[in-house]
């Protein structure tokens, strides 16, 4: 075992108050929750227990910081069972660095960068510190997510307003590094071709790193610092029920989903479930966004592919199935439908209307899709494209399409069955072994029929129990307390990691798909050139937003 | 290439006539909110003020006002004090200037807007007819890329105004700013501004690139995007509308001098300072 | 006066050379005096020429002025055109050579001077020389002082290689010329060339034709003979290089359009051959010139292509002599000619430029010449006029020149006969598509390193040569680029020198009207390069005039901003295009030519970019560290010749096996030696014997 000097001995000289702690929890489906906890007093013993998790068979989720009392815990998620164990560690204050566990759990290595951003922890032994989502200046202060709560709540003064002043503004704004930083290849004629943040199209800000000796992409590199709005700290003293509204902002194109993972957070603090209507309203609306954003993918490519007519037809019938959402909820994202202890109201469309319109969307766009699969122009640009390994995919934990494309069957609908998907007899879709675009969009394709099946079955059933009407259930004042949520977004698994205090937010991760399958984008490449990049990249299917946070 | 066509012609026109014609879209759709003249129960509008959870609502001598460029469209004003608000569909909402975001107009207000209005009327007289957009993302949650684009689609057609969007800023006439103001987009959005050529104009778009809505301020974001560059037109909505864009786009081109398109639904206490001729003007289809 | 005037010019290489070998490198002066007296020299060599062109006698025989026999050195009109054309680039050259030795760190030893200067004089006697011996005394002379340029000034390991590839290449050409010289010798019993007209058509004829071709395409670099020529020439010192690919080079086709003369009607699969082989070489010579890093290189490969192209054009005047017709010997001969005139002009223009170049910053690496044209503007324009002429761009001599060879390529529709068309059409298409990449080639070396952003060697080092090589190099970018404005009196002049081959009105049929050129065939198309060279200045000048006008002057109005990258903070390092990068998918696409190879490794860790250029390549053996995102990579791609890698590399293996065996018949007694002495002088005279 190898331990980081600097760790083991400033821990030898701190003693007992400067104590590596590691807790480990298993957050149950339904249920009580299991928690154990520990004392350890080796640095080691979180990478231990999460690499004795991934031995058992468990999938990594992630691992995320928060500042706490007299230090900084350290949270691993680990998938397994059906359960999502977290283990935490506590990095006592006087430390700025813990053993790495990226070297050896890769997948971990995303999460680390954003935690040394974040917070100043160094992860000893980490191969590539390169900073992620927050290139800090020199001298400039981490933000230390949870560290925020205390201070005075961001409740508006309602008198303060007025359109000439300018808005409420934190004392500051960062001082960001921009410097260039090195490649990551190197030989004869290698350049890097910077590719954003204002990339050519409406695309959100990212910048891509295309490193290539001409034509060839043997490596790609993602900077999504640009878009760090700093969104964590933002819910920090937020009131528990304000805070979906944020949630549904961390990433615009899996609001629903945000929501629900958010939502179903503080329900399990508060202890109560919501109703089977609710829950059902939720499943409504979650599909449609998927709907949606598998469309989005789709569109994405055969624009790339100079497919026009495709291009018009797809891009019809993914603005009316976002107007069906404005139609049943008064957003055309779905937003404020979704709220802690239920939902906002009834939907505002009958269940044949709704029905009677899905059907025809359904029929159109799955014509329009299955004509596409099988234009050989199209497809060709898909075949081999972009191909993410099984082996890759299985050791990242691949989670939503870019997994399921690669062999993997992360889908927490079926694995950690939330809201009423047990109920309607959700099945996930076959996951495809060979890992390139069309595997992906195949995918896509399935779960595009497995969402209108949702949605039948959940307008079908909604009609059944509707008559009750409870929305929502109130919830109890003054929240406290710890919890994990999740729901399966279009980009796949998100988590939402919430801890409340009398009522109020103290901290809010949430984690998105797109952070976890970023960090496998620059894998899909070596086979591929410059003019497939836009077909990967919508393969993909991420949203920038819900990386940079 | 060939069993698409049909599929196409099949469809028949699905593209709004929008702004000849108006729209009926949006039925039961959040565009915006309305503020009564009825001013309801003290102890509502109270309650609805400080439910807003970006402090849109200001009450000045006993009379509410809404700020749209706060405004988030949660609704829960509109619940709490159905009297006073109303949440409707109408996304004619864009403004030149901050002031004219607030309802109702104070009557300072009005002719302050209306002169900053035939400012930018008079400086973009060279983009009536066409004009190419550059869109920049400065820290938008995802969702309003998704409306900016879906201008493209056989619906809006945008195209058909002559309205383009371009891959270059060097070839831009108009940029279009979503999102927050995001501290590593600052520099990129200046350095995008200062590449378009002169006569240039600014459209922010969505609530949060107008006053940074809910998630504004913070360590990593500005609350707007106003302050960082000369923006002239600002688009409520969270996100603004692909109808609210597009309205936003061609009063940043002047391409609304004329009668404005009315909806056949108008609520008569609606006062937007993007209708300077009032709500009673010249019947529609007589618009250039 | 010609006979003494060609004395005189001789005298004056003779004079430069002692002083070069006897007083030494010391004083810049001391340095520049054999550079001198080679301008003298070549002057009188050039006025040779113009005076045998334009006097138009069949013949002018100079023996007696040197005691030689009768028939040994003597001028023909021939001879006299490659002449004028060689030797006013000499002219240039010397030129170049003056201003180039003058600082102190370019000729360390003695040598280069005597060498170039055998070199010019070699190859006027080349030129001159009337009988068998003369020639081949002259040929081996020429060879000679290619080694001893190619070995003068070590610099890099690999030019023992080179001076032995050049060395081995003149050898197997000499020897096949000695061969064919023998047997026609034999044959007709005179020693005179001119006299071997005589021999008849059949087997000797056809394999004297053989040799004879293989000779002299091997000094040309033709496939499979192109071996030496990428490593030969830039192996050579600075403005060498120029003398080489330039002037020497061109004896090759002067041999070639001599025995035309003499051979008369060659085979027809030797026609075949020569098409195909010229057009597969000039495909390779480019697609090498087009991915290679380094620029001395490029050129080099360039010289291959070029030879590619002369000798197709000189397969299309085969074929016309296969089928009788004076119009398609005039057509390709033409062609070829004007091919060889942009190609020699061309060539030391950029030789030349490079030697200024690559002796100013150390390097002749594209990579690092980045931005070389904005701190060396007399070079980079002589490079620039040179490249748009072998590119083949209008309004150069050599759009004309590869006009003129794609309209002989056209012609085959005229032919009897499938081999020959279908051989002519082969030649046609790969010349179509060398000419495409030549483009590509030189638009990497111009657009991507002479124009780029300057690199931290070219900031420091880039220092532009003197006043005499600056004048050179002017001289010879206006003659690229404004030759091809006066291109009628071009093709009068060729058809004054081509006159002993066909007849003169023949060739001239090239002329439609005086300002007009056509391919020699009436009716086919036509071409002004004069007027293109009104007409192209004028239409550009129209559209920034319109452009002005129309936009009310607004065009003239700037404001400057910072150029555009997407708007981030950019990278560290190369953050666009490199010279290499520009043409990795011609790699891909012509896999099959170069012999590309790719691979992507993983290593431990990579530096920082700006520090060490060069870093540790060891393998990373860390799986775990295979982690998206926190890669280290690095990328390689070889390319090969095929040539190389498919004979030579054999041939070689063969070789050395052989000669390990003979090694065993080294024993080191002299009486044994004495025995295969002796074994060998029997079998001889048996063999002699028999064949009476």
């Amino acid at each position: 075992m190898t331990e980081h000097p600097g760790v083991s001995g400033a821990h030898n000289a701190a003693g007992g108050s400067r104590r590596f702690e590691a807790t480990e929890r298993d957050e149950m489906p339904q249920g009580p929750e299991m928690s154990e906890s520990s004392d350890a007093l080796d640095p080691n013993a979180l990478r231990e227990r999460v690499l004795d998790a991934l031995r058992r068979g468990g999938r990594f989720c992630g691992l995320f910081g928060s500042a706490a009392p007299g230090g900084t815990q350290l949270l691993a998620v680990v998938a397994h069972e059906g359960a999502f164990r977290t283990t935490t560690m506590n990095v006592p204050a006087g430390l700025s660095s813990y053993p790495a566990l990226t070297p050896s759990i890769a997948a971990a290595a995303w999460y680390e960068r954003e935690i040394h951003d974040l917070f100043g922890l160094e992860p000893a032994g980490h191969p590539r510190l390169d900073p992620l989502v927050l290139p800090l200046a020199d001298g400039a202060a981490h933000p230390r997510p949870g560290s925020h709560g205390n201070a005075s709540p961001r409740a508006p003064s309602p008198l303060a307003p007025s359109p000439l002043a300018p808005s409420p503004r934190a004392p500051g704004l960062v001082q960001l590094d921009t410097t260039p930083l090195p490649a990551h290849l190197h030989g004869e004629g290698v350049f890097t071709l910077p590719y954003g943040p204002v990339r050519s199209g409406v695309f959100e800000s990212i910048e891509y790193l295309l490193e290539t000796p001409g034509e060839y992409l043997p490596h790609v590199r993602s900077r999504v610092y640009y878009k760090h709005r700093g969104i964590e700290v933002r819910f920090e003293g937020m009131d528990v029920a304000d805070g979906v509204l944020l949630a549904e902002r961390f990433e615009g194109t899996a609001s629903v989903a945000h929501a629900i993972a958010f939502s179903r957070a503080i329900e399990r603090l508060a202890g109560m479930t919501a109703s089977e209507e609710a829950e059902l309203v939720r499943i409504i609306h979650a599909e449609l966004e998927r709907v949606a954003a598998h469309l989005d993918t789709f569109i994405r490519q055969v624009e790339a592919a100079g497919q026009a007519v495709a291009y018009s037809r797809l891009t019809l019938h993914k603005e009316r199935v976002q107007r069906l959402r404005a139609r049943l909820c008064g957003s055309r994202f779905g937003r404020g439908v979704v709220i802690p202890g239920g939902v906002a109201g009834a939907p505002s469309l009958q269940r044949s209307d709704l029905v009677a319109i899905t059907g025809k969307i359904e029929s159109a766009a799955t014509a329009d899709l299955r004509l596409l699969m099988a234009t050989p122009s199209f497809v060709d640009r898909l075949r081999g494209t972009g191909v993410v390994p099984e082996e890759v995919a299985r050791r990242h934990g691949a989670v939503g399409p870019v997994g399921r494309g690669s062999g993997q069957t992360v889908d927490v609908r079926a694995s950690h069955p939330y809201g009423a998907y047990g109920l309607l007899g959700y099945e996930p879709v076959e996951p495809s072994d060979e890992g390139d675009v069309l595997a992906r969009q195949r995918v896509r394709l399935q779960e595009i029929a497995g969402a209108f099946r949702l949605i039948e079955g959940a307008a079908l059933r909604l009609d059944r129990v509707a008559g009750s009407g409870r929305w929502r259930v109130p919830l109890e004042a003054g929240v406290s307390g710890e919890a994990l949520g999740w729901a399966e977004s279009p980009q796949g698994e998100i988590l939402s990691l919430v801890r409340a205090e009398e009522g109020h937010l103290v901290r809010v991760k949430p984690r998105s798909a797109s952070f976890h399958n970023l960090a496998l984008f620059a894998t899909a490449f070596p086979r591929d050139i410059f003019t497939d990049f836009a077909f990967i990249e919508a393969s993909f299917g991420l949203s920038v937003a819900g990386v940079a946070g | 290439m060939m069993p698409w066509i049909p599929r196409g012609l099949r469809e028949g026109i699905v593209t709004s006539r929008y702004p000849r014609h108006p729209d009926g879209y949006g039925e039961g759709f959040r565009g915006t909110v309305i503020v009564h003249a009825t001013s309801g129960t003290p102890e509502q509008l109270a309650l609805a003020t400080r439910a807003c959870p970006t402090g849109a609502i200001t009450t000045v001598h006993d009379r509410p006002r809404v700020d749209r460029g706060r405004c988030i469209l949660c609704g829960r004003c509109a619940e709490l004090a159905p009297a006073v608000f109303s949440l409707d569909p109408s996304f004619e909402t864009a403004a030149v200037d901050p002031r004219g975001l607030v309802v109702p107009a104070g009557d300072d207000d009005e002719s302050a807007v209306e002169q900053v209005r035939s400012q930018l009327a008079g400086r973009v007289r060279m983009l009536r007819r066409s004009v190419q957009v550059r869109h920049v993302d400065v820290g938008s949650d995802g969702a309003d890329e998704w409306e900016v684009a879906a201008l493209s689609n056989p619906v809006y057609d945008v195209q058909r105004l002559g309205i383009f969007f371009t891959a270059s800023p060097r070839h831009a006439d108009l940029l279009l700013a979503t999102g927050v103001g995001a501290v590593g987009m600052l520099g990129p959005l200046r350095e995008t501004y200062d590449a378009m050529p002169t006569p240039k104009v600014v459209v922010a778009a969505g609530v949060d690139a107008v006053s940074g809505g809910l998630l504004g301020g913070g360590y990593a974001s500005r609350g707007g995007l106003v302050g960082e560059i000369p923006v002239d037109v600002l688009v409520p909505g969270s996100p603004a509308t692909p109808f609210g864009l597009l309205y936003g786009i061609l009063l940043a081109v002047g391409r609304l001098t004329g009668a404005k398109p009315r909806r056949s639904r108008t609520s008569a206490t609606r006062t937007s300072v993007a209708h300077p001729d009032g709500p009673t003007s010249s019947a529609p289809g007589s618009r250039s | 006066m010609s006979g003494p005037l060609l004395g005189a010019g001789l005298a004056c290489f003779a004079a430069g050379a002692l002083a070069d070998l006897g007083v030494g490198v010391r004083r810049a002066w001391l340095r520049m005096l054999p550079y001198l007296l080679g301008m003298a020299g070549s002057t009188c060599l050039a006025v040779v020429g113009i005076h045998a062109t334009l006097s138009k006698a069949s013949t002018i025989d100079i023996s007696e002025v040197f005691g030689l026999h009768g028939g040994s050195l003597r001028i023909d009109a021939l001879a006299g055109f490659f002449l004028t054309l060689l030797f006013s680039l000499a002219i240039a050259v010397s030129a170049a050579f003056v201003s180039w030795v003058r600082p102190p760190d370019r000729a360390h030893r003695r040598g280069t001077a005597s060498g170039f200067l055998l070199l010019l004089a070699s190859v006027a006697v080349v030129l001159c020389a009337g009988d068998a011996f003369t020639f081949l005394f002259a040929w081996e002379s020429l060879t000679v002082s290619f080694i001893v340029l190619t070995s003068v000034t070590r610099r890099e390991a690999g030019q023992v290689g080179a001076v032995w590839s050049t060395a081995g290449i003149g050898k197997v050409s000499g020897a096949s010329l000695l061969l064919a010289f023998l047997l026609l010798a034999g044959h007709t019993g005179t020693l005179t060339i001119a006299q071997w007209h005589a021999v008849g058509p059949g087997g000797l004829r056809d394999v004297a034709w053989t040799l004879v071709v293989v000779g002299f395409a091997g000094k040309l670099g033709v496939v499979p003979l192109q071996v030496w020529v990428p490593v030969g020439y830039p192996a050579a010192p600075g403005p060498a290089r120029a003398a080489m690919a330039g002037i020497a080079a061109n004896v090759g086709v002067y041999g070639l359009w001599r025995f035309l003369g003499v051979l008369g009607r060659p085979p027809v699969w030797l026609v075949v051959i020569v098409l195909l082989a010229g057009g597969l070489t000039a495909l390779l010579g480019i697609a090498f010139a087009a991915v290679e890093g380094r620029l001395g290189r490029v050129v080099a490969y360039s010289s291959i292509e070029n030879a590619g192209l002369i000798v197709t054009a000189y397969g299309v005047a085969l074929t016309g002599a296969v089928v009788h017709s004076e119009l398609l010997v005039a057509m390709g001969l033409l062609a070829a000619t004007l091919q060889t005139v942009t190609h020699a002009i061309a060539k030391s223009a950029l030789f030349l430029s490079l030697a200024n170049v690559e002796s100013a910053t150390g390097t002749d690496e594209l990579e690092a010449l980045r931005g070389i044209g904005r701190r060396m503007r007399w070079s980079a324009a002589g490079f620039g006029a040179g490249a748009i002429a072998l590119a083949g761009l209008p309004p150069s001599i050599g759009f004309v020149s590869e006009w003129f060879i794609l309209e002989a390529l056209m012609q085959q529709f005229r032919l009897p006969g499938l081999a020959l068309r279908l051989a002519l059409a082969g030649a046609g298409a790969l010349v179509a598509l060398t000419s495409g990449l030549a483009a590509l080639a030189f638009l990497r070396v111009l657009g991507l390193s002479f124009l780029g952003r300057p690199s931290r060697i070219v900031d420091e080092r880039g220092r532009e040569t003197g006043r005499l090589g600056r004048a050179a190099l002017g001289v010879l970018a206006v003659g690229c680029l404004g030759l091809a404005a006066v291109s009628p009196w071009e093709v009068r002049f060729i058809a004054d020198g081509l006159g002993s081959l066909v007849p003169e009105h023949v060739t001239l049929q090239a002329l439609k009207s005086p300002w007009v050129l056509q391919p020699v065939f009436h009716g086919f198309s036509i071409l002004s390069p004069s007027w293109l060279w009104v007409a192209m200045p004028v239409a550009f000048a129209g559209v920034i005039l319109g452009a002005v006008a129309l936009s009310r002057g607004r065009y003239l109005r700037l404001r400057r901003v910072p150029s555009w990258h997407s708007a981030g903070p950019g990278v560290a390092g190369p953050a666009s295009y490199s010279p290499f990068a520009f043409v990795n998918p011609l790699r891909h696409v012509l896999g099959g030519v170069l012999g590309t190879r790719r691979s992507v490794v993983e290593i431990a860790d990579t530096p920082d970019f700006a520090d060490a250029p060069d870093f540790a390549d060891t393998p990373d053996t860390a799986g775990a560290n295979a982690t998206a995102g926190a890669k280290h990579l690095e990328t390689r791609t070889q390319v090969a010749e095929p040539i190389e890698t498919y004979l030579y590399r054999p041939l070689r293996t063969a070789a050395l096996a052989v000669a390990k065996v003979a090694k065993r018949l080294q024993s080191g007694r002299l009486n044994l030696y004495v025995a295969y002495m002796l074994i060998a002088l029997l079998i001889a005279l048996a063999l002699t014997a028999t064949i009476r």
